[in-house]
C-alpha cells in the first residue's frame, strides 16, 4: 500500500480540531440571572459531567472524518496484480480476423477451430466475448457458437481498429481481459502510427497466427477505364498486373464485357514488380457495361485475380441554347466549347428566342438562355415547370437581358448594367472565386479574363460563385424546387468581356455542363469499404433501390426511403437507381493491400503485446502465453470518501440530538 | 385586525402606557364584537314599570305612546363596581428570556386593566409592591384617575423581595370597599402560603383574581450546557445541569402551578397562569368574565 499525494496527509494534523474541541477546551460558565432558584437543587452531576469524555461517540465520529479525509486526499493505493494466473475472474476476447486475405487457402478455418479449441478450455465464472474484425470490430456473441458465425468478407483489416476496440473493452469490463488474435498477420494492415495500437494496463494479448511464411500473390491492382463513353466512341482499358514477392513470370490477362471474354494477352510481370495490361479501342455495347480484367495468377487467392470496372455507353444529350436571332456568336462559342472535349457528350441546339413558343424543354439535359430580352411566356412558364421538377437551367446576362428588368425564371430584379470601359486597362476580372463550386473547379485561369460589361443584380440568398473586383456577382447560383438555376452576369459572345478566347473557358463550359445534367464524373471503381451517396439532401422520402453483387436488396424499405449513403461491403457490381430516375452501375473491388500477404516481424508483435504489460520482453516469441502479471496501483480513496460521506451524516444526526436537548415540552 | 397588537413583542415597542392600554383595550374588544358575554353600561337588560322617584330620562315613550303605560328601560351596566390591582415589582419580575419581561408584561396588563375599568365607569386603583407597599393610587372615578394609574404603573420598576406575605399585611387596609381584586405577580412562595396570604381580601367581599406570570424560560428552561444560574432576588448561585432542567426542575414548576391553581380554586379565587409570550387578551377576558359574574 502507497499513497499518490503523500503531502495531503499532513491533513491528518487537523485531528486535533476535535481532540481539543471534546478534551482539551475548558468550560467556561457565564452566570445566568434567573427569577428564583426556588426548584433548583445542588447537585454535583453537572459540573463533573462536562469535563468527562462526555460526547465520547460524537468525538470518534468527527476524529475519524477528519481523519478519513486526510487519507482520501492522499490517494491510497494497493498493488494489483493482474492476469490470468491471479485466479479472480477475467474477460476472455476472442478477436477474429474475417478480412479479404484470410481467404486464402483455410486461413479463416483454422483461426475458427483454434479459437474454438480457446473457448473448450474456458473456465466457469470467466466472461467470454467473440469479435469479428476488418475495418471494422463487429460482437458476435458471448459464447462458443459465435465463433461459427463468423464468415469471410471483402474488407480489409484493421489493427488498430481492433485496439481501439480492446481499449473499450477493457474501460467497461473492470476485470483483467486476455485478448486472443487469430489472424494472418499482414503487415499492410499495420496503422502507420504505432502509438494507435496500444493497449491498456489489464489487457493480455495472446497472438495466434494463421500464417508462419510470406506466400506470393499475383493480383489485379487496378484498372483505368472511363467512367461513360458517348456516341460511337471507343473505350481504352489498362490494367496493371501486380506480384507480392513472387519470381517473374508470364501472366495471361483477359478483359470480359458483361461476362463475355473480349480481349485477352499475356504479360511478363518482373520479380515482386508490376506490369501494364492495355486494351484499345474497346467497343462497348449501349447502356451500363459489367467489365472485369482476369488473371491467372494459380496462387492460393484467386479471389483478387480479377477487377471490376462499369462503363456507361449512351447518345450524346440535346442541350437547348436560346439566343436573340441577330446575334449567333454566343451559340458558336459556347458550342463550339462544349464539342471540344475528349468526349464529345453533347449536341448544342441553338434556337432563336423567338421560335422557342412550343419547345419542351424536358428533353433537354440543361437549356441555356444567352442574353434573351424576353420569352414566350409558355416558354418561360414550361422552364419554371422544368427546373422545378428537377430541371437546370444556365442563364447569361446581356445588354438585351438588362432591358427586361428581371432574370427569366429566376425573377431576381435587375439593378442596372455596368460597364467599363474598353479603352486603357478599364475592365474588371473575376476578383474572387469559390474554387468548391463544380463550375470553377480546376478552372484556376481566370485571372486575365477581361470583363467590359456586367449585369448587376442582386443574389439576395442564393450562392454567389465568382464575383468581379467591383463585388458584382459573376457567377450565381439558385436553387428552384428540384432543379437549379446558374446565372452568368455577362454574356458569352466575346462583346462583354473576353471570356471565350481563354483557356479557362473549355472547361468552365465542360463542368457547368455535366453539372447541370447530373453527369458529374465518378470513379469508374470504388474501395470495399467506401461509401456511396444515394441522394441529393432535397430528395427525401423518394425510395432508392440498391442490389448488391448477389442480386438482393440492400436496404430495407425504411433505409430506402431515408438512407442517404451505403457501405459498398462487398466486392461486385451494387445497381442502384437513384430518386431522380437516374440508374447506375457501381463496380467495387477489394481494396489492392489486402493483396500483400507480407507478415508483421516477431518483434513488432512482440512490442505490441508489450504496450499493455510495461517493459518490453522482445525475445518473447508471439504464441508464449506466459504472462507477466502486471502489477497496477489500485486507488480505493473513493471508498473512503463514501465513509466519510456516512459517518458525516451518523456525526450529524448524533450532533443534532444533543443540540436538540431542550427543544422538547 | 387589532388583535395582533395583542402580541406582547408588538406592544414593547409601543412608547407610551395609555397608548399601549388603549391599542390592548381596542384590540381586544374589537376581536369580542360578537361575543354575547360582553356588556358595556349602556346595555339593554328589562322594562320594568314605573313607580314614583324613578328618574323620567329612563322612561320608554315610545312604549307610552303605544300603550299609554309607563316603563323604565332598565340596562345591564348600571352597577359600577371597584377594581383594585395589586401589582407585584419585586426583583424576580425582572426576569425575561426575549425583549418583553415579566414586569413589563404585568405593567401591559394593569394598564389595560384600568383602562377597560375606567371605560366602564369603574372605580380603579392600584397598588404596587415589592417587600413593601412601593405606591398606591385609590380607587376613584374622578377624571385623571386614569391617568394617575398609569403613570403610577409607568414608574413601576424591580424592586426586591424575600418575603411575599410582608406587604399584604398592609394591603387589607387598603382594600376597604368591596370589589374586584386582581394580583399580578410570579407568585415565588409556597402555594399555601400564598393562599394564606391574599386569602383575607376574599373575606372582605371580594373577588379575588390571581394572574400568574412566567416567562417561557421559567416554564421549560431550554439549556444546552450547564449553566450557573444567579437568583434575581437573593442573589445565590446555584449550576445546573440541562438535564435536572428539563426533567425534574420541570416537574417542580408543574407541580407549583398546578398546587396553586387547586388552592386558589379550593379558596374560591380565580387563578390565571399568563406566560409572557403569549397574548394579552386572555387576561381581559378572565377579567370581564369575573366582572360579568357580580353584576
Amino acid at each position: 500500500m502507497g499513497f499518490l499525494a503523500p503531502w495531503a496527509l499532513a491533513g491528518l494534523a487537523a485531528v486535533g480540531l476535535p481532540v481539543w474541541l471534546h478534551l482539551l477546551r475548558k468550560h467556561k460558565s457565564t452566570p445566568l440571572p434567573f427569577s428564583s432558584l426556588m426548584f433548583f437543587e445542588r447537585r454535583t452531576q453537572s459540573s463533573i459531567k462536562h469535563r468527562r469524555l462526555q460526547y465520547l461517540l460524537l468525538f470518534a465520529l468527527r476524529a475519524a472524518v477528519v481523519a478519513l479525509l486526510a487519507l482520501a486526499f492522499a490517494r491510497p493505493f494497493i498493488e494489483s496484480h493482474l492476469g490470468g494466473l491471479t485466479g479472480g475472474p477475467k474477460l476472455t476476447v476472442l478477436a477474429i480476423d474475417n478480412s479479404f486475405s484470410m481467404r486464402q487457402g483455410n486461413r479463416l478455418a483454422r483461426a475458427k477451430r483454434e479459437a474454438a479449441e480457446i473457448a473448450s478450455q474456458f473456465h466457469t465464472g470467466d466472461k467470454l466475448q467473440v469479435l469479428a474484425f476488418n475495418s471494422q470490430v463487429h460482437v458476435m456473441g458471448d459464447s462458443a457458437a459465435a465463433i461459427q458465425a463468423i464468415v469471410p468478407t471483402d474488407a480489409r483489416s484493421s489493427y488498430a481498429e481492433l485496439a481501439r476496440a480492446l481499449r473499450s473493452i477493457a474501460q467497461s469490463a473492470r476485470v483483467p481481459v486476455e485478448a486472443h488474435l487469430f489472424s494472418d498477420m499482414q503487415k499492410s494492415s499495420m496503422p502507420p502510427n504505432f502509438a494507435d495500437l496500444r493497449l491498456p494496463a489489464g489487457v493480455r494479448l495472446v497472438i495466434h497466427a494463421a500464417v508462419d511464411r510470406r506466400d506470393g500473390n499475383f493480383a489485379v491492382e487496378s484498372v483505368n477505364a472511363p467512367r461513360r463513353v458517348y456516341g460511337p466512341g471507343k473505350a481504352r482499358v489498362q490494367a496493371t498486373i501486380a506480384g507480392y514477392a513472387t519470381s517473374a513470370a508470364t501472366r495471361h490477362v483477359t478483359l470480359v464485357l458483361n461476362g463475355r471474354e473480349v480481349a485477352a494477352q499475356n504479360v511478363d510481370v518482373p520479380a515482386g514488380g508490376r506490369a501494364s495490361a492495355e486494351f484499345l479501342s474497346v467497343e462497348l455495347p449501349f447502356g451500363f457495361t459489367r467489365g472485369e480484367v482476369r488473371i491467372d495468377s494459380a496462387d492460393n487467392l484467386p479471389e483478387d485475380d480479377r477487377f471490376f470496372f462499369s462503363v456507361e455507353r449512351s447518345e450524346a444529350r440535346h442541350v437547348l441554347f436560346v439566343h436573340q436571332g441577330n446575334n449567333p456568336r454566343d451559340a458558336l462559342y459556347f458550342r463550339t466549347a462544349l464539342q471540344a472535349t475528349e468526349e464529345s457528350a453533347y449536341d448544342l441546339d441553338a434556337v432563336p428566342v423567338e421560335q422557342t413558343a412550343n419547345l419542351t424543354p424536358q428533353k433537354y439535359a440543361f437549356v441555356v438562355l444567352s442574353d434573351v430580352a424576353s420569352l414566350p411566356q409558355s416558354f418561360e412558364s414550361a422552364l419554371r415547370t422544368y427546373v422545378h421538377g428537377g430541371g437546370s437551367l444556365l442563364v447569361a446576362l446581356g445588354r438585351e437581358s438588362a432591358l427586361a428588368n428581371r432574370v427569366p425564371v429566376g425573377d431576381e430584379p435587375v439593378n442596372g448594367t455596368r460597364y467599363f470601359s474598353r479603352d486603357g486597362d478599364r475592365f474588371q476580372t473575376a476578383a474572387w472565386l469559390d474554387e468548391g463550386h463544380p463550375s470553377i473547379q480546376n478552372a484556376r485561369h481566370w485571372d486575365d479574363v477581361k470583363f467590359y460589361q456586367a449585369v448587376n443584380i442582386n443574389p439576395a440568398g442564393s450562392l454567389v460563385a465568382a464575383r468581379l473586383g467591383d463585388e458584382t456577382p459573376l457567377l450565381i447560383e439558385k436553387r428552384l424546387g428540384e432543379g437549379r438555376v446558374l446565372i452568368f452576369a455577362s454574356t458569352f459572345d466575346n462583346i462583354s468581356n473576353d471570356f471565350p478566347l481563354h483557356a479557362s473557358f473549355v472547361p468552365f463550359v465542360e463542368h457547368t455542363a455535366n453539372y447541370l445534367s447530373h453527369q458529374e464524373e465518378g470513379p469508374p471503381s470504388y474501395m470495399v469499404g467506401a461509401y456511396l451517396d444515394l441522394r441529393q439532401a432535397q430528395e427525401r422520402g423518394a425510395a432508392v433501390e440498391v442490389l448488391d453483387p448477389h442480386g438482393e436488396r440492400a436496404l430495407t424499405l425504411e433505409e430506402a426511403t431515408r438512407a442517404q449513403n451505403i457501405p459498398l461491403a462487398m466486392a461486385g457490381f451494387y445497381d442502384v437507381k437513384r430518386p431522380n430516375g437516374q440508374h447506375d452501375l457501381v463496380a467495387v473491388n477489394v481494396d489492392g493491400r489486402e493483396s500483400d500477404l507480407d507478415v508483421i516481424a516477431p518483434e513488432t508483435l512482440a512490442l505490441w503485446r508489450n504496450t499493455a504489460q510495461g517493459p518490453s520482453d522482445a525475445g518473447v516469441p508471439a504464441h508464449s502465453g506466459e504472462d507477466a502479471g502486471a502489477a497496477k496501483p489500485l486507488e480505493f480513496w473513493w471508498y473512503l470518501l463514501i465513509a466519510v460521506l456516512v459517518l458525516a451524516v451518523a456525526e450529524s444526526l448524533l450532533g443534532n440530538r444533543h443540540l436538540t436537548v431542550g427543544s422538547e415540552g | 385586525m387589532l388583535q395582533r397588537f395583542l402580541d406582547p413583542a408588538t406592544l414593547a415597542s409601543i412608547s407610551g402606557l395609555d397608548l399601549v392600554a388603549k391599542t390592548v383595550v381596542d384590540g381586544f374588544i374589537a376581536g369580542l364584537h360578537r361575543s354575547p358575554d360582553y356588556g358595556f353600561s349602556q346595555e339593554f337588560a328589562e322594562y320594568r314599570a314605573y313607580t314614583p322617584g324613578d328618574d323620567l330620562r329612563h322612561v320608554d315613550w315610545n312604549v307610552f305612546a303605544r300603550s299609554e303605560r309607563v316603563y323604565l328601560k332598565r340596562y345591564r351596566g348600571e352597577t359600577n363596581t371597584q377594581l383594585l390591582v395589586l401589582l407585584d415589582t419585586s426583583a424576580s419580575m425582572g426576569f425575561g428570556s426575549h425583549p418583553v419581561n415579566k414586569l413589563d408584561y404585568a405593567r401591559f396588563l394593569a394598564a389595560s386593566l384600568c383602562y377597560l375599568a375606567h371605560a366602564q365607569r369603574d372605580a380603579a386603583g392600584l397598588i404596587i409592591f415589592d417587600e413593601n407597599v412601593v405606591n398606591y393610587v385609590a380607587p376613584s372615578t374622578r377624571q385623571g384617575q386614569l391617568f394617575r394609574l398609569l403613570h403610577a404603573i409607568e414608574k413601576a420598576e424591580p424592586g426586591s423581595r424575600t418575603d411575599f406575605a410582608k406587604p399584604f399585611v398592609h394591603l387589607l387596609d387598603f382594600a376597604r370597599r368591596r370589589g374586584l381584586v386582581v394580583v399580578i405577580s410570579d407568585y415565588y412562595e409556597r402555594p399555601e402560603e400564598i393562599i394564606k396570604t391574599v386569602e383575607p381580601l376574599r373575606f372582605r367581599g371580594n373577588d379575588l383574581i390571581l394572574f400568574h406570570v412566567l416567562d417561557p424560560q421559567e416554564i421549560a428552561p431550554q439549556f444546552r450546557e450547564p449553566v450557573l444560574l444567579t437568583d434575581m432576588e437573593n442573589n445565590s448561585t446555584l449550576e445546573v445541569s440541562p438535564e435536572y432542567a428539563r426533567s425534574e426542575y420541570r416537574r417542580k414548576i408543574d407541580a407549583h402551578v398546578q398546587a396553586l391553581r387547586d388552592q386558589a380554586k379550593g379558596a374560591g379565587l380565580d387563578y390565571f397562569l399568563m406566560d409572557t409570550s403569549r397574548p394579552l387578551d386572555e387576561g381581559l377576558r378572565e377579567y370581564l368574565a369575573v366582572r360579568q359574574g357580580r353584576m
